[in-house]
């Protein structure tokens, strides 16, 4: 009895040491999971993934972005009162660095940048396996990825002045070198682009079938153009732009209006432009900018159940006034979205004879009501009520967000060769006048900077604060007073956000100690 | 008394046989209070005579002798002998066992009994768990057991959080291992409280290394009830209804002190809303400045709500099988005025079958079947904003439809705000089906000593999600169209434990040696889709997705799935000399799949005991019946972790290029190679008994290190937080129990009791150069530093109002920041003369320091009553509702804030003005937004009346108020926030139910 009830313990011990030392095997399993190591890559076919990806990345822009980069221009105040109190006070150059929009502005905009340098390595290890062609084409995407990860970088130097330059996707050690001057990234921005033209299509982007839209050698020339007019380096600035101009591949879209409108997208125009969609079906898929903080808080769309905005984007009055006393309709009526309130306020003001288009009715039949946060709202972020797809109701659902234009290209070159530059493709006035001309604008000749300051005030306004940073560039803080604001040089950059005060390494000041910024850095740790 | 006139008559009666030499005696089995006890043994000692007694206490013995010794034995009472004489009736009454020392306390893949434990293990007696109304177990725990926290949610259905000595991670990684019958589980929520036997809470590394890997943050047996061999079948059935309300609601600024902050304010837009509020709505005819409408959006949302309960149940037993069955129905509803539920539908059977006398063989399986209509949380946030001046329904508002409700955008204001959106046209169900089933087969190798035992279990989840939003319009535009969102996700986790015991006794040395291995399997996968535009959507039959527009699947469809495997190795070793001197001692091995570098952990563990009052020289003292120290070390492992911490993963991603979606890979690019989260933890304890064991008192002091504790680690730059081994933890505190019961008469007993934990929580290392980790958002910061709590707030420390303009002319830093009267004064913490960010400093923990419960309880005649009460101190609540104005200042706040506002000089010296409220400097986070959470609450009385007359079966009535009463200073509905960040936390209702309990 008790021999046979061993055999059944040894026999009991068995099966079980046996079916437990399967089981270990599976410790090495990982379950529903995809990891970058587990892509194919010598399956060139799917070397336009990673590419995909990044555009994604681009397009992925927090509502705060556009409002933040454009508020403090004297184009543009900040409406919605009663709401975002320190988004008010950064328009009036009171900066508050626990703000939560400094802080998102700066973490989206690494955070994309970092996202994209992993696509790049991803298309580096396509490349190791891929042919002469897949060489190219990867050399081509990477190429494309530096455009928008350049245009990143561009934003965050404009703002915070020193930053730092994040090519890798594992950052330590780029945060060790510390923040770069804000013309140290500049000239990354041109290097960077130089060796982006050799490997990048030339076409419009409008032209690309491949990824229609995308970014092209121009596109790269007008990054460099840029950067080079944040560093004043004019004669650089020409010679980007003229690349540009010179190839003759560009044009306005004729109706200024509708540039801005779905029929304007990806025009001839375009050099860069953020994409989103519902592809016109009612229900399903969509990427859209939340357009909402652009719209009137009350109005009374032509199409119903069209959602009004937040109010949050008031044009100045010192910019309708500047526009009116030039005669211009065109590009005000684009620019602007009145309210009765404040076409009152205009004729208060001694604006008594105001033209018939100053109205509170837009040229595609929306009304716009009074509200409280505002009077004007920005007509650029405005898609008409009757351009939206059947059952899509968001505020401009769907409209494109347009990054640079030709027209900003023709007046940046026309600004550099009244600087100074030499003219390397047309001139000045030539160039000023096809932007004139558009608008229904009389021809200028003999055109000067202040001229061509004041023709980008009109054309560029509430886009992207290309206004703001045309200011300081100058340090014309005169202009940025106005309506009992006071700009001094300690206003032109945004102090950094308290979150990546506290985030980053302390090592982060250890090289460059010169710069006014890496002292704050080290008082603040 | 009827009984007892029947025991004569039958005594008289067989008096007749008494010539025989062996004979036939009989008798009844009670307790002191002459209740039957069923199922009591009765032995002749030294003979193979035995009987078990029936329903009524009764029991028969054949061929005794006069002159046989009778041992009767009954769990829970002093075994008692008696000596055959003449008579042949015996009428027993057996004595309730104050000493629970002999009591077999469950303690992972075994027993033990109680006084030869050395580890800190918590007991709590089922009915205790019973007299909380509630659907979740645990919340019944609150305030009983030392040591432990438990933060309560009010939401129907939902559990409490649960933690065990303190917090020494972050996230998921917390959660309570629960063993129900062996098997393992996150989440109890489908037990029934009446259901449980006994719940031990192994609160110290010694008690819970047996289950290695997943015992990190304590682990909590549950055994749930079983039959008794010989047992006649006993029907219970319990049931209770009431009601539940909210407590401590909080009062809303009204429309009075609303405009009163809007006109202070000094913001012309929240000025106008005001008006647009009196055109819209009238004027008030009291107050000519305000409007007509004072809507107290709080009342609005609440209700009350039914809570029921209804439990029947038998078990049994024969010779070789032991049952227990039973059904139990719950059902609640939530406070929140819509659809907002709770009901559960449990069926359970316990089965064990003696196949021979060496093989055991049963089964077990819990079937649970609930439905949740789970409540939009985010209504709570919105009725805190919304504001006095818009009613619910706004017959203006023509063109909401299907109801006028009201919509704020009318006024002005950014969001619709009317939180009856939310309430009237969502709803959420859950349907929730769990099964636990488990199967187990022993086999004695040599009978008593050695037995193997192998067990296989499979806890089955299937979560059913839908959540419809019905279309509505509500003004201004405000359009929703109708979606449905469904989502199926299932849970397979399958374990296998084989375990191989050795039980021996040679002179006085006792043994026990055990060791086992265990697999485990745990799946889970969800499947999700959403569409709009749902054709029929008036008709809850046709809330399916075959009738939403089918091109809205289009990249609303997912799936996610996840599989780990797990294998270890463990054993036990207990060891006690004379009962006086105990060695505990485990070791496990665990594998687990989470750990890409290295999968396996070790975790040792010691336990030592003395029983002093073994000892000659304490022998005979009287005042001491029992004194132990003890003592033990041990080491634990978490995998509770994030597993794709280890590895870059690839996201797919869709977005348009001229119009056509495109499809493309993002992926994130950090990654950590994590090693084992490691608590190591020395507890000192003692146990003593004393007074004829009327008094017991536990004390233990422990010190837990959490080492490479996982913490979520936020990566600047890359913006993302990485789980990372980031610091060592340590928990300490002390731990006291005490409590006395007595009998005064026989009439008369009572019982008090107290219990008392302190925690200390501290950050002993940082493995980050910056020396701290941030946590919550940039606007709410949480820091952990070195010194400091695990997640302390981190912000300014305020110490008063600047009053007039002398003051902020006399201070630089008020000059420096362009302060006025109204503004907060920060303190100066490096006294440099200036206010910024080296000033911060930890405004304290969401973790309790001290937390207290007790009970008093009597019994008079057929009448008890009991009253538990518990209370928490030390800890913090950020009141992120109050905080959020830093988002959106118009909208609406809590009356408090209204009345105590800074509005000139002298009225406040703790709030700032309302033009304040809305200026950068005074929204920083600062103990102005930090409150205090200390409370104090009547926990439960219970009022019960026990009917016991001839005829009818015995039957317990009862009333329970369930946390009628809650003192706090706390400016929310309730200081019970898991994370201490209140921002839309479902308050904890006070419940009154009445109920009866009935057995036969």
């Amino acid at each position: 009895m008790k021999k046979y009830s061993l055999i059944k313990f040894l026999l009991l011990c068995l099966v079980f040491g046996f079916g437990v030392s399967s089981c270990s095997e599976k410790l090495d399993v990982r379950e529903g999971q995809l990891n970058t190591g587990d892509l194919d890559y010598t399956d060139a076919s799917n070397m336009i993934q990673p590419l995909i990806g990044a555009y994604y990345e681009f397009a992925t822009r927090g509502w705060e972005e556009p409002l933040l980069l454009g508020v403090r221009g004297d184009d543009v105040n900040a409406g919605g009162l009663g709401d975002q109190q320190p988004f008010a006070d950064t328009d009036r150059y009171d900066y508050e660095k626990n703000y939560w929009m400094y802080n998102s502005l700066w973490n989206v905009h690494y955070n994309d940048i970092i996202n994209m340098n992993t696509a790049i390595l991803q298309l580096e290890n396509f490349k190791e396996y891929a042919d002469e062609e897949g060489i190219a084409r990867a050399d081509q995407y990477i190429a494309e990825i530096k455009v928008l990860r350049a245009y990143l970088h561009f934003n965050l130097a404009r703002v915070w002045e020193d930053v730092f330059i994040i090519t890798s996707n594992q950052p330590e050690e780029e945060l060790e070198l510390g923040v770069s001057s804000k013309a140290d990234v500049m000239q990354f921005i041109s290097d960077e682009m130089d060796m982006a033209i050799e490997n990048l299509p030339d076409m419009r982007p409008n032209e690309r079938t491949d990824i229609r839209g995308g970014v092209t050698k121009y596109t790269a020339y007008a990054l460099k153009a840029l950067a080079h007019q944040e560093l004043e380096n004019y004669q650089e600035v020409a010679d980007a732009a003229g690349a540009i101009i010179s190839s003759g591949k560009f044009s306005l879209y004729p109706d200024f209006y509708q540039l801005f409108k779905k029929p304007g997208e990806l025009s001839n125009e375009s050099l860069l432009e953020i994409q989103y969609s519902d592809y016109g079906t009612e229900a399903g898929d969509e990427l859209y900018h939340l357009y909402a903080p652009f719209g009137p808080q009350n109005w009374t769309p032509v199409r119903e159940n069209a959602q009004s905005g937040w109010g949050f984007y008031e044009p100045s009055e010192k910019f309708i006034k500047f526009m009116l006393d030039r005669d211009e309709e065109t590009r005000l009526v684009t620019s602007v979205l009145f309210t009765d309130r404040g076409i009152a306020d205009l004729q208060a003001d001694g604006y008594t004879d105001l033209p018939a288009f100053v109205s509170n009715v837009t040229p595609s039949g929306d009304i716009i009501n009074d509200y409280a946060r505002a009077r004007f709202a920005s007509g650029k972020h405005y898609l008409p009520s009757i351009q939206l797809t059947d059952g899509r109701n968001d505020y401009s659902a769907g409209k494109n967000l347009i990054v640079i234009r030709y027209a900003e290209i023709l007046l940046m070159y026309a600004e550099a060769i009244t600087l100074g530059a030499s003219a390397p493709s047309i001139s000045a006035d030539e160039a000023v006048n096809i932007v004139r001309d558009r608008a229904d604008m009389q021809p200028l000749s003999g055109v000067t900077h202040q001229q061509v300051l004041d023709e980008k005030f009109a054309e560029l306004s509430m886009e992207l604060g290309i206004r703001y940073y045309d200011m300081i560039r100058h340090d014309k803080y005169g202009e940025l007073s106005y309506d009992g604001r006071e700009f001094s040089a300690d206003d032109e950059y945004l102090p950094y956000p308290q979150a990546q005060l506290d985030a980053l390494p302390i090592e982060a000041t250890a090289v460059d100690r010169d710069t006014p910024t890496n002292e704050i850095l080290r008082q603040l740790n | 008394m009827k009984l007892k006139l029947l025991f004569i008559c039958m005594v008289l009666l067989s008096g007749f046989g008494f010539a025989q030499e062996t004979k036939t005696v009989s008798g009844i089995i009670t307790d002191q209070n002459a209740m039957p006890l069923p199922g009591a043994e009765v032995k002749v000692i030294g003979k193979e005579i035995f009987d078990v007694t029936d329903f009524d206490g009764n029991f028969t013995l054949e061929g005794v002798e006069t002159g046989d010794a009778v041992r009767v034995t009954y769990l829970g009472f002093v075994p008692q002998e008696f000596t055959v004489t003449q008579t042949n009736e015996y009428s027993i009454a057996l004595e309730e066992d104050a000493d629970q020392l002999d009591e077999v306390v469950v303690v992972g893949y075994g027993t033990q009994k109680k006084r030869d434990l050395t580890g800190a293990i918590s007991v709590i007696d089922s009915e205790e768990i019973e007299k909380t109304p509630s659907s979740n177990v645990m919340q019944s725990l609150q305030g009983k057991v030392s040591g432990v926290q438990i933060v309560n949610s009010g939401s129907p259905g939902d559990s409490p959080t649960v933690r065990i000595r303190g917090l020494g991670t972050y996230g998921d990684a917390t959660s309570v291992l629960y063993v129900v019958d062996g098997t393992l589980y996150d989440n109890i929520d489908f037990l029934n409280s009446k259901d449980i036997a006994s719940i031990n809470v192994l609160k110290d590394a010694s008690s819970s290394a047996i289950y290695g890997v997943r015992a990190a943050n304590g682990v909590v047996i549950i055994e749930t009830k079983s039959g008794r061999k010989n047992q006649k079948p006993q029907f219970e059935y319990d049931g209770y209804t009431g009601f539940q309300r909210a407590q401590n609601v909080v009062k809303l600024a009204n429309t009075e002190q609303f405009a009163t902050m809007a006109r202070e304010s000094g913001s012309a837009a929240e000025i106008q809303f005001i008006e647009n509020a009196i055109q819209r709505y009238g004027r008030s005819r009291i107050n000519p400045n305000v409007p007509a409408v004072n809507t107290d959006w709080y009342k609005e949302i609440l209700r009350q709500g039914i809570i029921q309960n209804h439990s029947l149940s038998v078990s049994g037993g024969g010779e070789s099988v032991v049952y227990a069955l039973g059904a139990n129905y719950t059902g609640q509803e939530g406070i929140l005025d819509m659809e907002n539920s709770y009901e559960r539908f449990n069926i359970r059977s316990k089965v064990d079958v003696d196949i021979s006398d060496r093989l055991k063989m049963g089964v077990n399986s819990i079937f649970s079947n609930a439905i949740k209509y789970a409540p939009e949380n985010g209504a709570w946030f919105r009725a805190y904003f919304a504001v006095p001046t818009m009613p619910v329904f706004d017959e203006l508002n023509t063109e909401a439809s299907p109801i006028r409700y009201s919509n704020a955008q009318l006024l002005g204001y950014r969001g619709t705000q009317n939180p009856f959106q939310d309430l009237s046209y969502n709803e959420n169900r859950i349907k929730i089906r769990k099964l636990l089933t488990s199967m187990f087969l022993q086999f004695d190798i040599i009978e008593d000593k050695l037995d193997i035992k192998t067990t296989y279990s499979h806890n089955f989840t299937a979560l059913e999600e839908r959540n419809v939003n019905l279309p509505y319009t509500l003004g201004n535009n405000f359009e929703r169209r109708s979606s449905i969102r469904r989502a199926n996700n299932n849970y397979s986790n399958q374990y296998w434990d084989n375990v191989l015991t050795y039980n021996d006794n040679f002179g006085d040395h006792d043994l026990t040696l055990m060791a086992g291995t265990s697999f485990r399997d745990e799946a889970s996968n969800t499947f999700s889709a959403t569409g709009f535009d749902i054709t029929g959507i008036g008709l809850e039959t046709s809330w399916y997705l075959d009738f939403a527009d089918p091109d809205s699947f289009n990249s609303n469809v997912s799936e996610v799935g996840r599989r780990f495997y797990g294998l270890s190795y463990f054993g036990r070793v207990a060891y006690n000399f004379k009962d006086k001197y105990l060695l505990y001692g485990t070791f496990r091995a665990d594998g687990s799949s989470k750990f890409t570098l290295d999968p396996w952990g070790y975790f040792p563990s010691l336990g030592l005991g003395w029983v002093v009052s073994e000892e000659e020289f304490l022998r005979d003292n009287e005042v001491l019946d029992f004194f132990k120290l003890r003592a033990s070390w041990g080491k634990l492992g978490n995998d509770n972790v994030a597993a794709s911490a280890g590895s870059n993963t690839i996201e797919v991603v869709t977005t348009p290029i001229g119009d056509e979606p495109r499809t493309g890979l993002t992926s994130t690019s950090v990654f950590s190679n994590n090693t084992w989260e490691v608590i190591e933890e020395y507890n000192f304890g003692l146990n003593i008994e004393a007074f004829d064991n009327r008094l017991s008192v536990d004390a233990d002091y422990y010190i837990r290190d959490t080492h490479d504790a996982i913490l979520p680690v936020y990566i600047p730059i890359v913006n993302r937080s990485v789980d990372r081994n980031s610091g060592v933890i340590r928990n300490e505190g002390l731990e006291l129990v005490a409590n006395w019961s007595q009998q005064i008469s026989e009439d008369f007993t009572f019982r008090i009791g107290a219990n008392f934990t302190t925690l200390k929580n501290e950050t002993l290392e940082i493995e980050d150069e910056r020396g701290y980790i941030d946590s919550g958002s940039a606007e709410f910061r949480q820091r952990t530093t070195i010194g400091g709590p695990l997640l302390g707030f981190f912000g300014y420390e305020r110490i008063g109002v600047y009053q007039n303009q002398e003051q902020i002319e006399a201070d630089p830093v008020a000059v420096a920041n362009g302060l006025v009267p109204g503004d907060l004064i920060y303190r100066d913490q490096n006294g440099d003369g200036v206010i910024d960010d080296a000033d911060r400093v930890i405004l304290g923990s969401f973790l309790p320091k001290y937390t207290f419960g007790g009970n008093i309880g009597f019994s008079y005649k057929a009448f008890d009553f009991s009253l538990d009460f518990y209370g928490q101190a030390g800890n913090k609540i950020l009141n992120r509702k109050r905080g959020e104005i830093i988002f959106t200042q118009d909208t609406n706040m809590d009356a408090d804030l209204a009345i105590n506002r800074w509005h000139g000089e002298g009225t406040s010296n703790t709030y700032p003005s309302s033009a304040g409220l809305r200026k950068a400097w005074n929204q920083r986070l600062s103990n102005f937004w930090v409150e205090d959470g200390d409370f104090f609450r009547i926990q439960n009385i219970q009022v019960a009346y026990n009917l016991e007359a001839k005829g009818i079966p015995n039957t317990r009535i009862y009333l329970t108020a369930e946390k009628p009463f809650s003192f706090f200073d706390y400016n929310g509905f309730n200081p019970e926030v898991a994370d201490g960040v209140d921002r839309q936390t479902y308050p904890v209702p006070a419940i009154y139910t009445m109920g009866v309990n009935i057995k036969f």
